[in-house]
């Protein structure tokens, strides 16, 4: 793409998102949504790398989103992409089912003991040994191969957001 | 005739799956369904039944057009990985032809053969 093209990132943007969107828990929005950002991070910051990161990033965190949200009609999901010109940020806000929030806490504690790459070997080594379980490998894949730290956050009314936090 | 050559390929959604004689299986196009183990895990562990029947000293996996795919995919891979693993007699080379050009191929497999490296193998194309 050429240079004139490519939109600027301002520090002064930084309050406000680049990318705010609220859409419905249905899976078949996820695709089009990824592909967005894909194209979205190719367009803006002109490097394969961060596409294919953010493709990890958002698949995993909307497809967790998606699976375990609530069916109350609030529970709508929330995706911001925020840049301050050396990192990025994906935020995914959502309403989960309050049986999943427990298990997405422990989850989230348990990848964070280890180095990206290390929780996601052993997140291989447990699918492997649990081979009726569901597989759990999306979160540590973000870290590893999205290079992003993941935190969680409640909110009032029982949403959660879950940010990812890389460099650019 | 070979029984791995047989094996009846699942019509998948945004997937293109062809195998070939005597021991190839090239997958291409993107895994995102909620539960692709629907499709495939039939599939694969039709194919790695009909390797073990044919006695086949490899099988090769070309995976390099999957241009992307969700976490509940690769479980389906690590799931084949484990298989071979875990067999007590004849056992085949799992072979995964894989893209040095996408990103995704490059992070699983590389954790993928920590995992089973004495029944995997890796060949890397562009």
């Amino acid at each position: 793409m050429e240079n004139a093209e490519k939109p600027s990132i301002s520090r002064k943007q930084a309050p406000y998102p680049l990318v705010f969107m609220r859409f419905r828990p249905a899976w078949a929005y996820i695709d089009g949504i990824r592909e967005f950002g894909r194209f979205f991070c190719q367009t803006t910051f002109g490097t394969q790398e961060l596409a294919d990161r953010a493709c990890v990033v958002l698949q995993e965190t909307l497809e967790n989103a998606v699976k375990y949200s609530s069916n109350s009609a609030d529970s709508e999901l929330e995706l911001s992409i925020e840049s301050d010109g050396s990192n990025i940020e994906f935020s995914v806000s959502s309403l989960p089912d309050a049986s999943h929030l427990s298990s997405l806490r422990e989850e989230l504690n348990g990848i964070q003991t280890l180095d990206p790459e290390q929780a996601y070997l052993a997140a291989f080594i447990r699918a492997s040994n649990e081979p009726e379980a569901s597989a759990r490998l999306g979160l540590a894949r973000i870290r590893y191969e999205g290079g992003v730290e993941l935190s969680m956050k409640e909110e009032t009314g029982g949403r959660i957001r879950i940010t990812a936090t890389g460099k650019l | 005739m070979s029984q791995f050559s047989g094996v009846q390929v699942p019509k998948a959604e945004s997937i293109a799956i062809q195998v070939t004689a005597p021991n190839q299986v090239k997958l291409s196009g993107t895994i995102t369904q909620k539960d692709p183990a629907q499709d495939l895990a039939g599939f694969f562990k039709a194919l790695h039944t009909a390797a073990l029947a044919d006695k086949l000293t490899e099988v090769r996996a070309d995976v390099s057009g999957l241009t992307f795919v969700n976490s509940s995919a690769i479980r389906l891979f690590v799931d084949w990985a484990t298989w071979v693993k875990n067999e007590r007699g004849h056992r085949y080379t799992l072979r995964f032809v894989t893209s040095r050009n996408v990103t995704w191929q490059k992070t699983s497999f590389m954790a993928l053969m920590s995992l089973a490296k004495d029944v995997l193998a890796l060949e890397h194309v562009t």
